[in-house]
């Protein structure tokens, strides 16, 4: 059997391994858009100059030859015909699989303001080629303004700061991480960026963006009214699961690839995994996705239930945060809301009719890896007499006596 | 594989497991002399007690389905598919704390000091005799067994 697996990062590697490890004798061919793999979540260590390419990558350099696994990379899909199953390359390469799983992630997405399309310094942070571009930008750059404080503008912020580079972060919300802070962790946060040297201005959106004589952008307008010089511009606006090369074929899109619970495609043996699906875009689940794609793609009937997407943990300035949930609720909601702090941390427990809706730590997080499957399963706390925030995995324990795996007895 | 085994009823809380473990991974230290103190020094497992339940260690399990593993983004979390351990690779590590959300039983954690990397259970794989905190209980609460995956 050939599985042809488009894309090689966190859902394509994933599924190879899983392959490899349960078929070995399984013929896989790797396609990228990229020059090596790299983890995308550690591009700020690359451009920061803390790491370098193989630093950033999260396969052994010998992945592919010791796995035996082919990989073509910089290679671009540019089609696929389901009816012979083929899929065909920018290279006019037409590469044949029985099976076919699409990990093409998502690309980020440059918003239709004058200007900023246009300018040639204006970049995403998304890929190792994006972070390749921007670090020679840093050579000559002195101003950069970033747009969009979610968490990957922070990560760029952080890093051209490393490079010392003055940074004005500029965003639509009236607090950074907007969606997994609430005001006073965000703020938590702005100040230590704005030690380092970062400007932000909130509650502004960019209206517009002089371009040179040589086609780069160098003044960006604000709605207050506001003008801010750049040399280097990094878009951090979101993006968009990356599918264009299916439009022509009859796989089904809604805004990404629908799948079923099998992470399979309408068409037959053909499934999507990782954020192209729309299911949820961040690496802990994409990896669990290429996992069941994979052991699908060999047979097997399983199903993708992981489908809790509003999570993550940040680390700047050795400043800790978990973030689970709906973290900022609106009043109708009627939510009991909990906060303990102290010089050191700040913790907030969003709770409603003894289901926990959200979780803030911030500072410690020791061992707060059990706040997911409390929220994820909405286990009813209740009952539990104890302090909230003295919650536990050891209030829920269980054990399989058997081969001593916990498990949640609830 | 091999997995620490845990009989709740039996601890009582004494947390010799905690003193082996930091004397485990602390350069040429032993029960005498180790620094508790210190904010180097970081046990792996955890006692939590509740006046109605009692003591509950709190053990890195290396799950079969590993669900650190899987939130790993750098290659610093491995399963070990020969012994089975999840190890950890300090220098691939990214401190992204990614897995510590995702440990359904709360065991990860970052390290104190630098919050630069995590701290994890390692099987004492180094050493000859095995888990540092097994040899340590006196009440046999904890015991290394074969299970099958």
């Amino acid at each position: 059997m050939k599985i042809v697996i488009i894309g090689a990062s966190a859902a394509g590697i994933s599924a190879a391994k899983t392959i490899k490890s349960t078929k070995p004798d399984t013929e896989i061919v790797i396609i990228s858009k990229e020059d090596r793999i790299h983890s995308r979540c550690m591009l700020h260590k690359f451009l920061g100059h803390e790491r370098d390419a193989q630093g950033i990558s999260f396969v052994n350099e010998d992945f592919f030859e010791k796995n035996n696994i082919t990989l073509l990379n910089n290679t671009t899909v540019i089609g696929l015909e389901p009816d012979k199953k083929i899929v065909k390359t920018h290279d006019n390469q037409d590469i044949s699989y029985d099976k076919l799983l699409i990990a093409t992630g998502a690309s980020y997405f440059i918003p239709p303001i004058p200007g900023l399309r246009e300018s040639k310094n204006v970049y995403g942070f998304r890929d190792l080629k994006d972070a390749q571009l921007l670090d020679t930008e840093c050579l000559t750059a002195k101003n950069a303004v970033v747009i969009g404080a979610g968490l990957v503008g922070m990560d760029a912020v952080a890093a051209l700061l490393e490079r010392g580079l003055k940074v004005t972060v500029i965003e639509m919300t009236a607090d950074i991480m907007s969606l997994q802070l609430d005001k006073k962790s965000a703020q938590a946060y702005q100040q230590l960026f704005e030690k380092e040297g970062a400007e932000f201005i909130l509650n502004d959106k960019v209206v517009s963006v002089d371009v040179n004589a040589v086609g780069r952008g160098e003044m960006v307008h604000l709605a207050s009214g506001k003008a801010v010089p750049a040399d280097v511009i990094v878009i951090a606006a979101g993006v968009r699961p990356a599918f264009r090369f299916v439009e022509e074929s009859e796989i089904k899109t809604n805004h990404a690839i629908l799948v079923g619970d099998d992470l399979q495609t309408n068409i037959n043996g053909i499934y999507a995994a990782g954020d192209v699906n729309g299911i949820a875009g961040i690496w802990p689940n994409a990896m669990k996705q290429g996992k069941i794609a994979a052991l699908n793609m060999l047979g097997e009937n399983l199903r993708y239930d992981d489908r809790y997407a509003l999570k993550n943990t940040m680390n700047f300035y050795g400043l800790t945060t978990l973030s689970l949930g709906n973290i900022n609720p609106e009043d109708e909601e009627k939510c009991d809301i909990f906060t303990r702090e102290d010089r050191n941390n700040y913790q907030k427990i969003v709770i409603r009719n003894g289901i926990i809706q959200g979780v803030i730590m911030q500072g410690n997080i020791n061992g707060s890896g059990f706040w997911q499957y409390l929220i994820k399963n909405k286990i009813d706390v209740s009952g539990i007499n104890k302090d909230i925030f003295d919650l536990s995995f050891a209030d829920f324990y269980g054990i399989n006596q058997e081969n001593g795996e916990y498990n949640y007895a609830v | 594989m091999k997995r620490i085994i845990i009989d709740r009823e039996k601890c009582d809380g004494c947390l010799n497991c905690n003193v082996a473990c930091i004397s485990a991974h602390e350069e040429g230290s032993n029960f005498y002399t180790v620094n508790l103190q210190s904010i180097d020094s970081e046990t792996r497992n955890f006692i939590k007690f509740d006046p109605k339940t009692g003591y509950t260690p709190i053990f890195c399990r290396h799950c079969d389905e590993p669900e650190c593993v899987l939130s790993c983004m750098s290659g610093a979390l491995e399963k070990d598919p020969k012994t089975g351990h999840v190890q950890y690779d300090e220098t691939k590590c990214a401190a992204c704390y990614m897995c510590v959300m995702n440990c359904p039983y709360g065991v990860l954690k970052p390290d104190n000091k630098t919050h630069t990397k995590v701290i994890k259970c390692d099987f004492c794989e180094d050493k000859p005799d095995g888990p540092s905190c097994v040899k340590a209980c006196p009440k046999h609460a904890i015991e290394v067994k074969e299970v099958s995956l």
